[in-house]
């Protein structure tokens, strides 16, 4: 009860209007910074710290704005998803598999209705849980150690294979693609330079939105381009479909949101997991329980709904330990951090108690924001699909020219520039060949954490192996990880003569 | 026949990468599992990931023929350019260039692609720079 | 307020007239990483004051440069920016490390002048609150009797900032070989933190403004403070190292350098006005905000400072084996 009468204090604080203008400044803000490819929730707030900053704002305007930017980036990620088949932020990768099938299949205004929702319940339901449960929910923070957050990274890969691809090998071999280039430039644990051939812009490694919008947006021009001459049938307009779902599609995904929310906003809450991860492991999961037509990867409608629920219960979920610990369980919760802190705002165990009204006040913005955007999103969804109905000639050298943009914006840095155009060649080969995209991404995003937890362990028990089998939490991981492994190989003895008749069917071109 | 080659090129990355891998020079200061040990397990995935994709392939792709391919190269090509210049001439008359090229080889009419270009480098700038604040590249008349 | 700017902008008409024949244009600060860490916030922070005080005309263009931990903008302002009159860059501690260790590669700290600091963040070593460890010398002798038996957990990667505080340390006490010394590198002193309080670390070593949210809980407990003398406020129960008859300090400053042939005048200007960023209140609360301590050093003082800390870091480095 107390905590309800906190929360309606919240609410007063929050419902100004003035603060209602700023979180509908931010939404919009964020949706467009979600949606370009390049940009994403971090840099996004960290670029509009300073508009903060010049309109002179108090801590809670501040903040409302700001957290009205990262949730609006969180749902803007998936129109380029869905349209294009660019992830506009890396969360919104996963959104990619099911999205643009239901796009190319003349959905795309349900793919976008029906994620929009998705994001709502995702973040809905997570700002619940940060309101109701933020305290215990620190302790499930600090059960995982180096060894747990090392077999939480192995279940994530194990259940790779299958998710994106038809071909276990492929998925196998992209994923450790995507380990491998993580592995590029300095290495955190020792300082040693690895792989760098001596090249100081290889110091840092390489930036997963560089791979990420040469991978996608890129090789999609290339694509387009290797298609022109052989008639403008695969590339002509789409159709945009009902920009309203059904409601038997709501009650279909209903169940999927719901689970996805709940894992993402677990995700969300373990520092250094995040948003990505998040909704990994929804889909993957969301497959893996109710997949049993193989629909999923074609344009199934809970494919595209438990990503979206996921990622923004996970964005919510990683205000947990920033708030609570001090501690970003994202990049964006990072740049939100620094804010705090020059808001001179000090988050940290007891951030709760000395200043409630900031806590109550971002708290309430967050429920503001998120029905400010789902508000915005459904009647948008028309004006959205409107990009479809831009020719691909004009379309598609925006795509490439804002992709430049977009990393160079925030590195300044040409070389980046020649990496992500590498990138776009490779995106296509493998295209080409059906090698899955989404696991080389997941290994970038992921790769460097994972071998991370691996040495850390290994530091702190002076190499002894058996300790990353050392408490239960860890063991029921690594039985997930190997179960989840193991059945798609089993399960594909028996399926795979069939599964390989309809996909000659349906699945004939994988782009 | 493409997956056999892709399956063998993995094999030739994975045997490179290690070999590289073992060319790291760990410090004198070094924890118990060092630099190299999780490089080696990758390339070890990698490689049978490449020797499972070459001892069953999958259906052969369909290549594109030489002109389209060098449709492709011509973009990289440009693109390429386009990164070397963009610092020295400026972000909106690099980007008009580039987007332009771009437009007219997806097929646009030269005079509709020389407009869309413009129109989109100019877009860009308004987006990024003057609404985001995001530095781009200045070039010599400030834009 | 009023009479804050009032007063900055007669300081500034004053010294216009009297000292500088330089006169700042489109003025631009380097970030030299990505938005949202130290040294954007650097920028950004003194930027806005700046332009706040009306020290510079207009506003401060923070340009991101990331790379390198910081090589990549030090290799751009070396090699094409050499002569920009316009252009400051932030750095802090972890440049001066990267310096001493050769990180850089083909640069060193002569190739640019420094200009001045506008704080420091004063290292911590800090223990659980259950830990039956109490003080400095008691977790070295610890180290010293079984290097296995204590694993320590920083922000900073092996050889970075964070563990040099502790070598430093466990020499000034005495332990032999420091490279036995187990460190845990982890992504910031949060995370650091966090490993702390979940028990699979035994000590921290950090920054002071890191360790402040933890301190203020009673989560964590400090048992020494590297700074010459007792810190103000919240930390003034904790013990110095010196007190505890182990000579060290570690102070994580920031600030900024400008390119190498900068002209005098040129120079001047940007020392004068750090520094009357660093002296206003604004930068004062700023400071307070973020847990920085005083550190007031400028021009060649702060140029010798950092010779001072570079050499001192290349003669650790050296000694434990991270250079050779």
């Amino acid at each position: 009860m107390e905590t309800l009468q906190s929360l309606a204090d919240g609410f007063a604080v929050a419902l100004t209007f003035e603060n209602l203008l700023l979180a509908l400044l931010g939404c919009f803000l964020g949706t467009i910074i979600g949606a370009l490819p390049g940009l994403g929730p971090s840099n996004g707030v960290a670029i509009l710290i300073p508009l903060a900053f010049s309109l002179g704002l108090q801590p809670t305007p501040a903040l409302i704005l700001l957290t009205s930017v990262y949730y609006g980036a969180m749902y803007g990620g998936r129109i380029s998803s869905i349209l294009l088949n660019i992830p506009g932020d890396e969360p919104a990768l996963m959104t990619t598999l099911d999205g643009y099938p239901m796009a190319r299949a003349g959905k795309a205004g349900e793919a976008l209705a029906i994620s929009g929702i998705a994001s709502f319940v995702g973040a809905f339901f997570a700002t619940w849980g940060l309101v109701l449960l933020a305290p215990q929910l620190v302790k499930v923070a600090l059960l995982f150690g180096p060894a747990e957050y090392f077999a939480l990274f192995a279940l994530a890969f194990a259940t790779l294979g299958g998710v994106a691809s038809r071909n276990q090998a492929k998925a196998a071999m992209a994923a450790a693609l995507g380990l491998g280039i993580a592995t590029i430039g300095v290495d955190g644990q020792t300082g040693v330079p690895r792989f760098t051939f001596g090249e100081v812009h290889l110091y840092d490694g390489i930036d997963f939105l560089v791979a990420i919008v040469g991978l996608f947006a890129l090789s999609e021009v290339f694509i387009f381009l290797e298609h022109r001459a052989s008639g403008d049938a695969s590339t002509q307009k789409m159709e945009i479909g009902r920009i309203t779902p059904p409601l038997s599609m709501l009650r279909e995904t209903a169940p999927a949101m719901a689970r996805s929310t709940i894992i993402g906003f677990i995700a969300g809450v373990l520092p250094g997991a995040g948003a990505s991860l998040g909704s990994f492991v929804s889909y993957s999961f969301e497959k893996r329980l109710s997949d049993k037509k193989g629909t999923f990867g074609k344009g199934d409608p809970r494919g595209v709904a438990a990503p979206e629920a996921g990622n923004n219960a996970a964005a919510g979920g990683a205000l947990v330990p920033m708030l609570a610990l001090g501690v970003p369980g994202s990049g964006t919760t990072a740049v939100l951090l620094a804010m705090l802190l020059a808001l001179n705002i000090t988050p940290g165990p007891l951030l709760f108690q000395q200043q409630p009204d900031v806590v109550w006040g971002l708290i309430a913005a967050l429920f503001i924001g998120n029905f400010m955007l789902l508000a915005m999103n459904l009647p948008l969804v028309s004006l959205f699909v409107r990009v479809l109905l831009v020719p691909t000639r004009y379309l598609m050298p925006a795509v490439a020219m804002i992709s430049f943009v977009g990393i160079y914006g925030i590195s300044g840095s040409t070389f980046d520039l020649m990496v992500m155009i590498v990138f776009g060649v490779l995106g296509w080969v493998l295209r080409k060949l059906d090698v899955p995209l989404v696991p080389v991404i997941l290994g970038v995003l992921l790769g460097d954490q994972m071998e991370k937890n691996l040495r850390r362990t290994m530091t702190i028990h002076d190499g002894d192996w058996t300790k990353l089998f050392d408490s239960w939490l860890a063991i029921g991981l690594w039985t997930f990880a190997v179960v989840g492994f193991i059945l798609p190989l089993i399960a594909g003895r028996y399926f795979r003569p069939k599964l390989a008749d309809s996909n000659k069917v349906e699945g004939a071109d994988p782009d | 026949m493409s997956d056999r080659i892709l399956g063998i090129a993995a094999v030739a990355l994975a045997a490179l990468y290690i070999w590289r891998g073992t060319l790291i020079e760990p410090s004198f200061m070094s924890d118990p599992l060092g630099p190299k040990a999780f490089p080696f397990i990758i390339g070890a995935v990698l490689a049978i990931a490449g020797i499972a994709v070459a001892v069953r392939p999958d259906e052969e792709p369909v290549w594109p023929g030489a002109a389209r391919l060098l449709e492709i190269a011509m973009a990289v090509a440009v693109m390429v350019a386009y990164a070397w210049v963009l610092r020295d001439i400026g972000f909106v008359a690099s980007t008009s260039v580039a987007a332009a090229y771009l437009s007219w080889r997806l097929g646009s009419h030269p005079v509709a692609a020389i407009i869309a270009g413009i129109v989109i480098a100019v877009g860009i700038f308004v987006v990024f720079k003057l609404i985001l604040g995001l530095s781009l590249a200045t070039g010599p008349w400030g834009f | 307020m009023r009479k804050v700017l009032g007063f900055a902008a007669a300081l500034l008409l004053a010294s216009n007239i009297a000292a500088f024949a330089f006169e700042p244009g489109n003025t631009e600060c380097i970030a030299p990483a990505n938005p949202g860490g130290g040294w954007d916030f650097t920028c950004r922070q003194v930027g806005k004051a700046l332009q706040d005080l009306s020290i510079i005309p207009g506003t401060m263009q923070v340009t991101n440069l990331a790379g390198g931990g910081g090589g990549v903008a030090y290799a751009e302002v070396v090699n094409k920016r050499n002569e920009d009159l316009n252009l400051i860059v932030a750095a802090s501690s972890a440049t001066a490390t990267r310096l001493a260790q050769g990180a850089y590669p083909g640069n060193d700290m002569t190739q640019v002048r420094w200009i001045g600091a506008v704080g420091a963040d004063y290292g911590v070593i800090a223990v659980a609150k259950d830990s039956p460890v109490q003080t400095l010398p008691e977790l070295l002798d610890m180290i010293k009797k079984d290097p296995t038996s204590v694993s320590v957990a920083g922000g900073s990667a092996v050889g970075g900032w964070d563990h040099l505080k502790v070598l430093l340390a466990a020499k000034k006490a005495g332990v032999e070989d420091v490279r036995s010394i187990k460190y845990v590198a982890f992504d910031g002193g949060g995370e650091a933190v966090t490993q702390l309080l979940a028990g699979s670390v035994q000590a921290f070593t950090g920054d002071a403004s890191e360790a402040k949210g933890f301190v203020d809980s009673g989560d964590i407990r400090v048992i020494s403070v590297l700074a010459p003398e007792r810190l103000e406020g919240d930390f003034s129960s904790f013990p110095t190292a010196k007190e505890q008859g182990i000579d060290v300090i570690g102070a994580n400053w920031r600030g900024f350098y400008a390119p190498g042939n900068m002209p005098d005048d040129a120079y001047n200007y940007w020392v004068e006005s750090i520094g009357k960023v660093y002296d206003s209140k604004e930068w004062k609360d700023i400071m307070a905000a973020n847990g920085l301590a005083p550190l007031n050093l400028r021009g060649t003082e702060f140029q010798a400072f950092v010779k001072d800390s570079v050499d001192s870091i290349t003669e650790l480095s050296k000694q434990i084996g991270i250079l050779k």
